[in-house]
């Protein structure tokens, strides 16, 4: 099992901040609308930079990606690297691996339910149901929305599901926490030049959580 | 076979379930040891829509208040009261 690793959270700042410089600068007219998606496609963006490469965060790049919508701002921030980015996470290797997985899965599954099948055609008699395929029926079920949640966890089961979980709560609540501070930041920067006092605690915290988090 | 691979990670899946008991704030409520799977799983999802919900609501605050900002100001002070903290 892979180890947390820390959230980089200046990494996150610095993302975030060229995202929201580059929402701000599209020259067109911009709605309310669409400036608060290009923010919050920043905000997803930093978040994966952050966290590195794992599962969820491939999976998430490669869904925003895929929007039409998002490709303007996407090119604004990324410059550059837009288009090798782009073409490694629309032919992501890591979905092939488990895709193999998947398939072997589903194979030992066929097999027991045309077993299960066959079993259930003779009327009268009792079913004789494999105690692993309803558990992994059971199990299937209760994940079904915490799959729809997790970025790529659709192909993903059992542990690895509950570790990139896992993962994915650790981030979005560090890209919450940073984005409140963020918030707080603005605030305060657009009334007036009053010291950060308050949120200096709050800061610390963040920083004692991070150094938890990497001692894990 | 699947009985040998279950048997390895059951360990592995232990410390995950108390890893997110600890990290889910309704789950700390309740005893962890009576916290049974499903419940688990479900606060794990209520919480995850939460933080997401609380992404959305933010990145609104943050393009009401960056809509009536002038940029490199802004850039500037930001990160100035940041990296002072």
């Amino acid at each position: 099992m892979h180890v947390t690793k820390e959230f980089k959270k200046k990494t996150f700042l610095k993302q975030l901040l060229l995202g929201l410089h580059v929402s701000n600068s599209i020259s067109n007219p911009i709605s309310i609308q669409q400036r608060k998606n290009s923010i919050k496609l920043s905000a997803d963006l930093a978040m994966a930079f952050a966290r590195g490469r794992t599962h969820w965060t491939h999976a998430l790049i490669t869904k925003l990606g895929q929007k039409e919508e998002n490709k303007s701002t996407l090119k604004g921030i990324l410059g550059r690297r837009y288009e090798i980015l782009m073409a490694r996470y629309s032919c992501p290797l890591l979905y092939q691996k488990v895709q193999r997985r998947k398939k072997s899965v589903t194979s030992y599954r066929f097999s027991y339910n045309a077993q299960k099948r066959r079993s259930s055609a003779l009327k009268g008699s009792c079913v004789r149901v494999s105690p692993s395929v309803v558990a992994r029926n059971l199990e299937n079920r209760r994940t079904k929305v915490l799959k729809r949640l997790v970025p790529g966890g659709e192909f993903l089961n059992g542990s690895s599901l509950l570790s990139e979980a896992l993962d994915y709560v650790i981030s979005l609540k560090a890209q919450v926490d940073m984005m409140k501070s963020l918030w707080r930041a603005t605030q305060v920067s657009s009334s007036s030049n009053v010291e950060l006092v308050p949120s200096a605690p709050l800061q610390k915290k963040d920083a004692s959580c991070t150094i938890a988090n990497s001692e894990e | 076979m699947s009985r040998r691979r279950s048997r390895i990670s059951e360990e592995e899946i232990n410390e995950l379930i108390s890893k997110l008991q600890s990290l889910v704030p309704e789950s700390r409520r309740c005893g962890s040891n009576r916290a049974s799977a499903t419940k688990l799983l479900k606060e794990t999802c209520n919480y995850i829509k939460s933080l997401q919900r609380e992404v959305d609501d933010l990145s609104d605050r943050l393009s009401d208040l960056m809509a009536g900002m002038d940029n490199n100001s802004a850039q500037a002070d930001i990160i100035r009261s940041l990296l002072s903290s």
